[in-house]
């Protein structure tokens, strides 16, 4: 226990100027842990990567379907599958437009790779660090254990809202070039305007950056109570496989509300009109509790912590 | 505080309020105890049921389908779990069920009438002005997934051959309601055991029905709200603009003939006041029995035999008028095969037919052609064909 009471020890100093140097400005400490972030050679190639999947996926559906008709929506393959017998929702109205392209994307990219690119940035941030020993500076350095967790959740969270905004960005920009502004159109038959369009692409990255930020918090939470990354990455891996079994599974109805993809099939609401908040907003609640357990968690694990 | 308590603490806490959180969302909404209302006669919240002013809203509502229809294929559209209605209050309605990742919107106004479906892009258009079997059918498809009206139509058909009671309130869509029971007269003889529909105690607008089959303590059948908001809806909500790269149909007579098995039934118990319903009576459907035990015949049309699964569906509301969906999807199945597997040959006066079996009752088709529906056991269909 020597390690934390020398951290939280120079607080109970009598000179009233020493602790105010001593603590290092939160700003400064946000600065250089994205900088850190975003110099890593695979944060930039898994970004780019998911840059450029909504584009493939634009051009592959406009070339077979000549971004007309849409195609049988069972029969389309879903990379960890939704609920039973979805199919994945990008194929619900015009599938290259601006709008559908980019929620479809998103929603596809949610079930598996956005959730592990979260979890790559959470296992590199401490167990990381911890392999490579850089944590132990931070340990011993006069942050609070708590403020580096924080540091460490910010980090993740931008993480989170850069790759997501990406996803989205790029399938608003295929969809334009592929087909304009043609085919904004809901699944209720109604025509959307561009700014609307925009409108719900926003709430989708929000909504996204919320659920990511979810797994992120179970992933550092993980990632404080291990040296090795890779396992982050696997243990989030392996649980969003199960939920996603455990989901079709009809005779565990009771189950599926606590299990953090069940929120997904939510998003495809964005799509209907009038928008409907009710079930995007018990994702985002569900969510949130799992970002509650699984800050505590981490923040349990990392103040116990030995450097 | 030492560290480690502290993070005792702190995970403690965490995972109490995140499991907490959790659990809330698996709470049904308006699970709360039943209101206390003021007693009322069966007879007056009835007829107060029947005479109330149609409200302007907004809810959604769900259904949960046990009949037991065979699967077939074509038969998926009875699938959708939720639905949105809208209503203005008058004539305008819309309707949006939801699928996982599809919609189907029904649009009716006083002019006209749109059902649009995003996974094939397809919309059907119907004027009233040139009302058809198929706007009939349009009025029906929306009817369906709106309790209100199919609750409101159950009981107009149901009234006469039921007993009727008062038990008890609920707490449907977090509104207070009444719980009428209808139970069928003994005279009737059904499989049904009763059907209950809650009433909202403010506006007598029926808010939820749930259909009760002999021997089951579950429903088979149940339609409600889950939310529902009243107050005057947006008036764009009931005009409907096909978007652009819509295959837009407009039915004309030849396709209503071809639809004629799916539209009898439709025809006779949810749009009874249009004009489209005397019209369809013309088309060779008959009924034996009133209420409870009623009995649809039908003529498959000889030229779209296949019909016959739709004709189930469709034909079976004739107990629970528009409660049940309705639609002639039409297929391309072998219907001799499917119906050797899931039914059991029968023969009477009427000739020889085969005899499907359904959670709440059964449907004859007949070796020449002919479809007799009903929730009733197989002998009053066979009763029925007798005396055609």
């Amino acid at each position: 226990m020597t390690a934390p009471d020398l951290a939280t020890s120079p607080s109970l100093d009598p000179d009233g100027v020493l602790p105010a140097r001593r603590r290092a400005p939160l700003g400064r400490l946000l600065r250089s842990e994205l900088r850190w972030i975003f110099r890593r050679p695979r944060t930039l190639v898994v970004l780019a990567l998911l840059t450029v999947l909504p584009v493939i996926t634009g051009i592959a559906v406009d070339l077979t379907f000549d971004g007309a008709a849409a195609p049988d929506p069972t029969a389309g393959p879903g990379p960890g599958g939704g609920g039973p017998g979805e199919g994945p929702p990008i194929f619900v109205t015009m599938a290259s437009s601006a709008f559908v392209l980019p929620l479809g994307s998103l929603m596809t990219l949610l079930m598996l790779l956005l959730p592990l690119t979260v979890a790559m940035a959470s296992g590199d941030a401490l167990a990381g660090e911890q392999s490579t020993g850089a944590l132990r500076g931070w340990l011993l350095a006069p942050v609070a254990r708590g403020r580096l967790l924080l540091v460490k959740a910010v980090g993740v969270l931008v993480v989170a809202l850069v790759a997501a905004t990406l996803v989205a960005t790029s399938g608003l920009v295929t969809g334009l070039v592929l087909s304009g502004t043609d085919g904004l159109v809901s699944m209720s038959g109604t025509q959307l305007s561009v700014g609307d369009v925009l409108w719900r692409l926003a709430i989708a990255v929000a909504w996204a950056t919320v659920y990511l930020m979810a797994v992120g918090a179970v992933a550092l939470a993980i990632s404080a109570s291990t040296e090795h990354p890779m396992l982050v990455v696997v243990s989030v891996l392996g649980g969003l496989i199960v939920s996603g079994v455990l989901l079709q599974i009809s005779a565990l109805d009771w189950l599926h509300p606590y299990l953090l993809p069940t929120s997904l099939a939510s998003l495809a609401d964005l799509i209907r009109d009038p928008l409907a908040f009710d079930g995007l907003a018990e994702g985002a609640f569900r969510s949130l509790c799992y970002l509650v357990i699984g800050m505590s968690l981490a923040y349990a694990r990392i103040t116990t912590r030995d450097g | 505080m030492r560290p480690s308590t502290k993070a005792l603490v702190a995970a403690g806490s965490g995972i109490t309020v995140g499991l907490a959180g959790l659990a809330l969302t698996t709470l049904p909404a308006g699970a709360d105890d039943d209101p206390v209302l003021p007693a009322i006669e069966p007879e007056a919240l009835v007829a107060s049921a029947l005479a109330a002013e149609p409200q302007a809203f907004s809810g959604e509502a769900e259904v949960s389908n046990e009949l037991g229809l065979p699967a077939l294929p074509g038969t998926e559209d009875l699938d959708f779990e939720s639905a949105r209605v809208f209503h203005d209050g008058q004539e305008s309605a819309r309707v949006q069920v939801e699928k996982p990742t599809s919609e189907v919107t029904f649009v009716k106004n006083p002019d006209e009438a749109w059902a649009y479906d995003s996974q094939e892009r397809t919309a059907k258009h119907v004027t009233w002005d040139d009302a058809d079997a198929a706007a009939a059918r349009k009025h029906a498809e929306a009817q369906l997934a709106d309790p209100a009206q199919a609750a409101a139509e159950i009981i107009e058909q149901l009234r006469p051959t039921s007993e009727i009671t008062v038990d008890g309130t609920a707490r449907v869509a977090g509104r207070a309601a009444y719980e009428l029971v209808l139970t069928p007269k003994p005279t009737e003889k059904t499989l049904l055991r009763e059907v209950t529909v809650a009433i909202d105690e403010q506006t007598r607008m029926p808010l939820a029905f749930d259909v009760y089959a002999n021997g089951r303590s579950e429903p088979v059948l149940s339609l409600g709200f889950v939310a529902l908001d009243l107050g005057a809806q947006d008036p764009a909500l009931f005009d409907f603009t096909p978007p652009q790269g819509t295959k837009v149909e407009t039915p004309d007579v030849g396709d209503a003939a071809g639809h004629r098995a799916g539209t009898d039934g439709a025809g006779k118990n949810g749009a009874g006041k249009d004009k489209a319903a005397e019209r369809m009576a013309e088309h060779g459907t008959t009924t034996v029995g009133d209420g409870w035990d009623t009995v649809v015949i039908a003529e498959m049309p000889t030229e779209m035999p296949t019909d016959m699964p739709s004709d189930m569906p469709s034909d079976m509301p004739s107990d629970m008028p528009a409660g049940m969906p309705e639609g002639a999807f039409g297929g391309g199945q072998d219907l001799a095969g499917t119906l050797a597997q899931i039914g059991q040959p029968v023969s009477g006066d009427f000739g020889t037919g085969t005899h499907v079996q359904i959670t709440v009752g059964g449907a004859i088709v007949t070796d020449d052609g002919r479809v007799a529906v009903g929730a009733v056991p197989q002998q009053v269909l066979v009763d029925a064909l007798d005396q055609q």
